[in-house]
């Protein structure tokens, strides 16, 4: 995972234990609540169903971040748990799409984007300065690289 | 880190964050058409701009209310967030199982041309524009918010890495729509792609970017809008499915060696002798 190269930040985060992670789950999810509140027609109480659910898929994939010895970043374990639990072939799926579809998705990544702001250290900014044009041009070429190649991929097995 | 009690009493990091969220909501989304494409600005984009305005790092003024302590306790938080996103995009991903595998293998291995990013916009970071390990964030997806998790995930955001992911995610938001128009258009009318494939290929980014692509696609050929909506659907629910995986055991390991082998060596290690 680390590479020797990479000199020790001194801020270096240490990531939280699942107990710590599970009560921060908790506050993310009120606030979540709340902007799904005021970004769609959904009641507070389908929002809190739903985002009831998503909190022990997300749970359920942190646990099986902990417990299986195979090292996938923990979203990929949650993002499997959420596909197994809505498959069509799934006993149950069915109630439980009903129950997530008053959340909606981009709303959930608003919270995220805000700490995120907030996390911005010094040193970033410094980073940000020093390659501000320089981002832009690689982010450009980013999109365009990802499409053009999807597209000639996609045309070859057509 | 300090203990959990610490982190959650962190309120004032908390509050901030709920009423970034409330105000960035209540904006909602605006589209501001610029000729054949829109820049999307979405309420994500409010909350990140209102939370580097808190930023005693970025505005000193903001010390007044949060200070270093805040801005330290926001790190493990920005995956902690991400965890019900991720969440409801398995519940979006599961039910059009189905629709995935009836797609075809076409769909399914066009996700390998998301590598294109590294042929096209890597060797122009590091090479020709002499950047250093933001260059691997930068440069080995399409920077939307799984790939963001990946590398918050692997490096923190507080790295050079997560500063690259971020700078091309910023860029991709503010000005993807456009770009992925441009692109959809151009090379509709081009001809060296067929429709299909351009179809399945507007589903390499966020939902956003895949709307402004099949619609400049379905702009472009009216008659074959529906099919151009499919693919670009289906493509879209396969990103987020498969392209987590093609990225964090493809994409990024291939960058990484790459760096190793192209990129200049970072100043802890770079007084080695060379």
């Amino acid at each position: 995972m680390s590479n020797a190269d990479i000199p020790l930040d001194p801020e270096a985060e240490t990531q939280p234990d699942l107990f710590q992670q599970a009560l921060l789950l908790i506050a993310v999810c009120v606030i979540a609540l709340v902007g799904n509140t005021v970004a769609t027609d959904a009641s507070v109480m389908q929002g809190l169903v739903g985002l009831i659910i998503l909190y022990l898929i997300a749970m359920a994939g942190l646990l099986l971040t902990h417990l299986v010895p195979v090292n996938l970043p923990s979203v990929a374990w949650i993002s499997l748990v959420g596909i197994v639990a809505t498959l069509p072939w799934t006993p149950g799926s069915g109630w439980l799409l009903e129950r997530v579809a008053h959340v909606n998705f981009l709303t959930l990544a608003t919270p995220c984007l805000a700490y995120a702001g907030i996390a911005i250290a010094r040193r970033e900014i410094e980073i940000a300065k020093a390659s501000g044009w320089k981002i832009f041009i690689v982010a450009v070429l980013v999109m365009t690289g990802t499409y053009v190649g999807s597209a000639f991929v996609a045309e070859l097995f057509l | 880190m300090e203990n959990t009690k610490d982190i959650l009493l962190d309120w004032r990091l908390h509050a901030s964050v709920l009423v970034i969220t409330i105000i960035a909501e209540a904006i909602g989304v605006i589209a501001v058409p610029i000729g054949i494409g829109s820049i999307l600005l979405l309420p994500l984009l409010y909350a990140f701009v209102m939370g580097l305005a808190i930023n005693p790092n970025v505005l000193r003024k903001a010390g007044a209310w949060l200070g270093q302590r805040e801005v330290k306790a926001a790190s493990p938080l920005i995956v902690i967030a991400i965890m019900p996103f991720i969440a409801k995009f398995g519940t979006i991903i599961g039910p059009s199982m189905e629709q995935i595998i009836a797609a075809g293998p076409a769909l399914i291995l066009q996700e390998l041309g998301n590598l294109g990013t590294i042929v096209l916009a890597f060797p122009v970071a590091v090479l020709l524009l002499g950047m250093g390990r933001e260059a691997i964030g930068a440069s080995f997806s399409v920077a939307r918010e799984p790939n963001i998790a990946i590398i918050a995930d692997k490096y923190g955001l507080k790295s050079p890495e997560g500063a690259g992911v971020m700078g091309v995610y910023v860029i991709g938001t503010l000005f993807g729509t456009f770009i992925f128009a441009i692109l959809a258009s151009l090379l509709a009318t081009a001809g060296v792609f067929s429709i299909e494939a351009l179809a399945m290929a507007c589903g390499i980014g966020s939902g956003s970017m895949m709307a402004a692509c099949s619609g400049a696609l379905a702009h472009a050929v009216p008659e074959m809008e529906e099919q151009i909506l499919a693919l670009a659907g289906a493509s879209n629910v396969l990103t987020y499915a498969t392209g987590l995986y093609l990225c964090i055991f493809v994409a990024l390991p291939v960058t990484e060696k790459l760096y190793d082998l192209l990129g200049r060596k970072e100043p802890a290690t770079a007084n080695t002798g060379e």
